[in-house]
């Protein structure tokens, strides 16, 4: 009992003629403990009131009790989860109104759906679906409701030496908690405040103080010192599994070689003039760029019928790829040109004949990451009836000798590029999902260094920004192999020797 | 060892000739791969949409790969199919994408088409269903062996993937 006693109303204080030891009750009850009230000793002496098998298991323990030496308390007693009044104690706690009837239901429905979840909940897989739902379960299955174990600690506040009233029968404290963690005490803890109280009713109205407090002794420092190592080494153990599993090394590429990767689709194909569309596609790869010689440059998709979607015939093709290419930098100034994919589309119909329907390029993008692009084509067109005879009959349409003339043709040397004089037509368009990677040691450096994104450039050169030991060791050894190559050809013509080295340095 | 989480979801189908359908997936990869943890093939209910096109799956996808290089990277094959209402299944399309190998939230449209028979074929298929299926779909996941094969334009399927890396960077992957 609490020490401090309100004074807002009037409230007087009693002297009680019993011994001290009868108003001072100190207890340590276990989780789901069950200690009985004298009324219920009473009532489990009698063999004749119990009903359930639980009934007569306290009627067991009573007599067991009764026979040892009595029970060890006098006015705290609990309610464990079993017993059948756990389930209205939750609005017995307002003292003086009666639960209305939705609460009523409410607190029966709770009650039965934890009692449901303690049920094995292992269901076969055919009866995932209730097909004819009763109303029942219907209202049940609202709720989301975590199965929770109660326990209540009741005081018996009746007047000393009277004890095992029913009506004197008080709530103290509920506790619930579900298996994972969670612990809700109804009423809260203190934490300091005026203890609650508890007014009795009957002639003499007492007033109670409950306090609350979390006794609970915290997690020492070195025991949580060693639970964190616990999860520590838990969680090294875990990694180093995974590691067994797939190994620690990655493959990279050599020192000073970029290696791009690009996985794609060539999607679909649309507004072309006939159908029956494939395409045929070819990979170039540009000065310093090389690739592995089992990776194919070029493939030929299948010939798709096309469909209306909208306002045009869309032909869709799904085809995917993976192109792997290697960029060797020798001169740090240079800017790296990108590989470009040359493509053609196609069209068969029944009687066998080809047609060119258009021809496109795309330029792989620099910057890695997801693209969605849509090139657009055109096919060579020949002026005159006679060639729109010739293809519409027969088949067959000017081609291009060299492909690579759609973007820049590869014999081009000069400044400016005229196609003066050349008809196209334009035709539909081909789009391709790409999701390009690039990979590099120099990457390594620069995430180290927590430096921002640069230019592809700056960061395959540039040793002077970063400082790393590998790019500087490149750059020695290719000043060393400068210099053995001057000194080489110096002997035999000093003039032309001087020649070359110039040209070296303006590189 | 660089690792790399998908998780997302099938969301559903659309653009096909009739909408009772149910999706057959599974995700392939590279010799260098690794499945840590997740299903990495399904098959989805079969979804019939009262109102509009599109039919709803959201199947979820749940897959953690370790891998030792970048070769190989993941793609999804997709087969849609359609039950009928005696129970009958067809096959509607075949579709085959590449996860992203940028991180983030990316929304997928994948095309489908599915093989396409002769005249005599076509005919019995709009009565009776059935139609041309690939012997052995395993051909077709490189796109090598695909000339010459005939084909129609089917639905697309929709697939919301999110992309999570880990320990890329540290072996020079830029994306």
């Amino acid at each position: 009992m609490a020490d401090t006693w309100n004074t807002d109303t009037g409230e007087a204080v009693y002297r009680s003629r019993d011994a001290v030891k009868n108003l001072k009750e100190e207890l340590v009850v276990g989780w789901q403990e069950k200690l009985f009230s004298q009324y219920e000793m009473e009532l489990f002496q009698n063999e004749a009131a119990c009903q359930t098998p639980l009934d007569c298991q306290y009627h067991t323990e009573v007599n067991a009790l009764n026979k040892a030496k009595g029970r060890r308390n006098k006015r705290i007693f609990t309610y464990t989860d079993h017993d059948r009044y756990t389930q209205y104690l939750a609005f017995h706690q307002m003292v003086g109104c009666s639960p209305t009837f939705l609460a009523e239901r409410m607190a029966s429905l709770t009650h039965r759906r934890s009692d449901r979840r303690t049920v094995d909940c292992s269901i076969p897989k055919s009866k995932i679906i209730n097909w004819e739902p009763t109303e029942e379960f219907v209202k049940s299955s609202r709720v989301v409701n975590n199965a929770m174990q109660t326990m209540h600690i009741m005081g018996d506040l009746g007047p000393p030496g009277r004890l095992g009233v029913r009506e004197n029968e008080c709530l103290l404290i509920t506790i619930k908690t579900d298996g994972i963690g969670t612990i809700i005490v109804k009423p809260d803890f203190n934490k300091g405040k005026e203890p609650y109280r508890i007014v009795t009713e009957g002639e003499k109205r007492e007033v109670w103080c409950l306090t609350v407090e979390n006794v609970s002794t915290a997690l020492k420092a070195d025991e949580k010192h060693r639970e964190q190592m616990m999860y520590k080494d838990l969680y090294v153990r875990h990694k180093d599994y995974l590691n067994s599993l797939v190994g620690q090394d990655f493959e990279m590429p050599p020192v000073g070689v970029l290696r791009y990767m690009v996985n794609g689709e060539i999607v679909s194909a649309k507004g072309f003039e006939y159908d029956n569309l494939y395409i045929h596609f070819f990979m170039e790869l540009p000065n310093n760029w090389s690739s592995l010689s089992s990776q194919s440059l070029s493939g030929v998709t299948q010939i798709c019928q096309t469909k209306t979607l909208g306002k045009e015939n869309v032909a869709f093709f799904s085809y995917p790829f993976s192109f792997e290419a290697f960029y060797m930098c020798e001169k740090e100034s240079e800017v790296p040109q990108w590989p470009v994919l040359y493509f053609k589309v196609l069209s068969v119909d029944f009687w066998q004949r080809y047609r060119t329907e258009g021809y496109g390029y795309l330029l792989f993008p620099a910057i890695p990451g997801k693209h969605i692009v849509t090139c657009h084509t055109w096919r060579p067109l020949q002026t005159g009836t006679v060639s729109a005879l010739k293809r519409f009959f027969i088949g067959g349409s000017p081609e291009l000798e060299d492909q690579s003339y759609v973007r820049i043709p590869g014999t081009f040397k000069g400044e400016r590029l005229s196609r003066f004089g050349f008809h196209t037509e334009t035709t539909g368009s081909v789009t391709f999902n790409l999701h390009c990677i690039q990979q590099a040691r120099v990457f390594v450096d620069a995430t180290m260094l927590k430096k921002r994104r640069q230019k592809f450039f700056d960061q395959l050169g540039g040793f002077s920004q970063q400082g790393a030991v590998c790019t500087i060791l490149e750059a020695f050894q290719r000043a060393r192999r400068r210099m053995q190559e001057a000194r080489e050809s110096l002997p035999r013509d000093l003039i032309s020797a001087t020649s070359q080295l110039q040209n070296e340095s303006s590189a | 060892m660089a690792e790399l989480h998908i998780i997302g979801q099938i969301v559903g189908a659309s653009g096909f000739p009739q909408s009772s359908l149910f999706c057959k997936w599974g995700v392939h990869t590279g010799g260098a791969w690794r499945l840590l943890s997740g299903l990495k093939e399904g098959q989805t209910q079969v979804d019939i949409p009262q109102t509009g096109d599109m039919a709803f799956w959201s199947h979820p996808i749940d897959l953690h790969y370790a891998t030792k290089g970048l070769q190989g990277w993941p793609k999804f094959h997709l087969q849609v199919w359609h039950q009928d209402l005696f129970g009958r299944s067809q096959l509607y399309g075949y579709g085959h994408c590449h996860v992203p190998s940028s991180p983030g939230r990316h929304r997928i449209s994948c095309v489908t088409w599915r093989p396409l028979g002769s005249w005599q074929e076509q005919f019995t298929q709009m009565f009776v269903g059935g139609g041309l299926q690939l012997r052995n779909p395993d051909l077709i996941y490189s796109g090598a062996d695909r000339y010459r094969l005939r084909t129609e334009a089917m639905g697309t399927v929709e697939l919301e993937l999110g992309v999570i890396m880990r320990h890329f960077d540290k072996y020079g992957v830029e994306n």
